[in-house]
């Protein structure tokens, strides 16, 4: 069997990768860049004062008038990201002399997922006043200005779960009391159905791809994840080329495009203790225009999900059975659930997180490219789970 | 299964050298030299881990060759009567491991992913090029497969708690086949 060392991977290979995965085109881009540096040196613990430096010349090149930062301070970042959070003395349009708290949110070496900052910025501004989402005031999508591509938002203050609430790493299982879940569950729903429900068409969305009506978005979005599996996985795994062949085979037809969220998910919101109000949601780097299904499919995995007090119903995302969650997004956004593109989804959502965990945790890590290599090689474990979960969806038959 | 000591341990030294040590109170010595045993102690496994078996067949080698030669020179000696034959007995025994012990672990890894490349490039071909009976018969056959291997992978990192229902997952040690004597 030809070798390929995918720690150094030649120009060839990286070329014909591109070729036999056709994906968007900024995805495109945001993988090949992953892969033109991967043979590049580990990761270096960056120093704070190196963050300040890019976010000072990031914003230096986009204000006209004087401006300073200060207070600035590690914030936790989760697996794929780091996060610096300062204030921002400045003129800003339409306020005046302002000082406002910000977050630098700025990639790694390599990390969970090689994401676009540009997809990200752009999807947010255009979600702005549709559901709860941070000010986003600027992006470098190529590390010009920063160390590694970074974006700038406000700080929306929130926690992702009760102070006194029990969850696993990067927020998986996070067991909600009763009385959250109650405020918490229709919020959910109707932030997700806004989301799906909003016209994309009229928003800037240029780092985005349409796809044309058909399987195209399907097959892009299998891709995606086909070619993160090449290009990232150490060890092969029969199941997942059965998944993958399952997944092209069975691609279905989306008939209606919606902003997918990609990680809709406790744990990607913050809300206000005191009021359970959802104040924002985070985490749109994997957001694409596709089916709203992909988002339906991802809140009701194991993984995200939480056994209520009786022990035995499963709660999506650690707040409402799964039934009542699909009832609740029917009425509420209008649009129907296809069982048969809810089932598709599930096997693709748990295929694209194997790919995250078996394969782009282990290669993270093993390279040394992240602020959290430890955490990478403890989640590449949740893989086998996923594939039991994927094994017994694909077994349902198509 | 992807999840082994080499990278484990890897990361561990990393994070103990960039995000533990660093945070200690550096004036604290028990704790400066605990940390530094506990990186140094690490790096030693990690040497060792993939050597170790070789190591001990190595030995036990030439502990063969050498009770050999001891039996001939102490032959004769009446007091040595029962320490040879103990001697004798222990020889039996290690030489009948030592024929077993045919391949390295590693070896056998690397055979373990070469046969899932092989495997997992079968059934991409024969969803590429085979009609639909081929490939329902496939499909039974990688679920069937990855059933059972799963099952193992699960109890194998059981500890970690990602299973939702971690009683219904039997303990590795059940399920484990043992290694064939012959």
């Amino acid at each position: 069997m030809q070798f390929i060392d995918k720690d150094k991977p030649s120009p060839q290979w990286i070329a014909a990768t591109r070729k036999q995965f056709q994906v968007e085109r900024e995805i495109d881009r945001a993988l090949t860049c992953k892969m033109e540096k991967r043979s590049s040196p580990p990761y270096t613990k960056l120093p704070l004062a190196a963050l300040v430096k890019g976010v000072t010349a990031l914003i230096g090149s986009q204000l006209k008038t004087p401006f300073e930062i200060s207070d600035a301070k590690w914030l936790a970042g989760g697996a794929s990201k780091l996060q610096m959070a300062f204030k921002l003395h400045w003129d800003r349009p339409g306020v005046g002399r302002d000082i406002t708290r910000m977050v630098l949110r700025n990639d790694l070496a390599e990390a969970l997922h090689a994401t676009s900052r540009l997809r990200e910025f752009q999807v947010v501004r255009a979600l702005d006043g549709v559901i709860p989402t941070p000010p986003v005031f600027w992006v470098d999508n190529v590390g010009e200005h920063l160390p590694y591509p970074g974006i700038v938002y406000g700080f929306v203050s929130g926690i992702t779960k009760p102070s006194d609430a029990k969850s696993g790493v990067t927020g998986l299982g996070t067991y909600m009391p009763e009385e959250v879940r109650k405020k918490l569950a229709p919020q959910f729903v109707a932030h997700m159905a806004q989301l799906h429900t909003f016209d994309f068409r009229s928003a800037d969305l240029s780092a985005f791809d349409v796809p044309k009506p058909g399987t195209q978005n399907a097959e892009w979005a299998v891709n995606w994840w086909d070619r993160v599996w090449a290009e990232d996985s150490d060890e092969q795994v029969p199941l997942v080329a059965l998944a993958s062949s399952w997944l092209h085979k069975n691609a279905p037809a989306v008939e209606h495009l919606s902003i997918v969220h990609g990680d809709f998910r406790t744990g990607n919101y913050l809300f206000d203790e005191a009021d359970c109000r959802i104040t924002t949601w985070l985490d749109w780097e994997l957001a694409r225009i596709g089916d709203r299904h992909q988002d339906l499919a991802w809140s009701t995995s194991h993984a995200f999900s939480v056994p209520a007090e009786d022990g035995k119903t499963l709660l999506v995302s650690g707040l409402m059975p799964e039934s009542e969650f699909l009832e609740a997004y029917e009425k509420t956004s209008g649009l129907k659930v296809d069982r048969k593109a809810l089932h598709w989804y599930q096997v693709f959502n748990a295929y694209s997180m194997i790919a995250m965990t078996l394969a782009t945790s282990y290669r993270v890590a093993h390279n040394g490219k992240s602020h959290q290599d430890i955490l990478l090689a403890w989640l590449l474990g949740v893989g086998y789970m996923l594939l039991d979960e994927m094994l017994g969806l694909i077994e349902k038959g198509a | 299964m992807q999840l082994r000591p080499q990278i484990q341990i890897q990361t561990i030294i990393k994070a103990m050298m960039e995000d533990v040590i660093p945070a200690l109170d550096q004036t604290n010595q028990l704790a400066m030299q605990s940390a530094q045993l506990t990186i140094g102690t690490l790096m030693l496994i990690s040497q060792h881990l993939p050597l170790e078996y070789r190591y001990d067949c190595d030995e036990l080698a030439r502990l063969l060759a050498s009770a050999e030669t001891l039996q001939a020179q102490a032959k004769g000696i009446a007091k040595t009567r029962d320490t040879l034959t103990k001697l004798t007995a222990a020889s039996h025994a290690g030489a009948d491991v030592l024929r077993r012990a045919r391949a390295e672990p590693g070896e056998i890894v690397e055979a373990v992913r070469e046969l899932r490349a092989a495997t997992a490039e079968a059934v991409s071909a024969v969803y590429a090029e085979g009609d639909e009976a081929a490939q329902s018969a496939v499909e039974k056959t990688v679920l069937s497969m990855s059933k059972e291997q799963l099952l193992r992978d699960r109890s194998w990192l059981l500890m970690q708690g990602w299973e939702p229902d971690p009683k219904s997952v039997p303990a590795i040690e059940t399920l484990l086949a043992p290694i064939a004597k012959s």
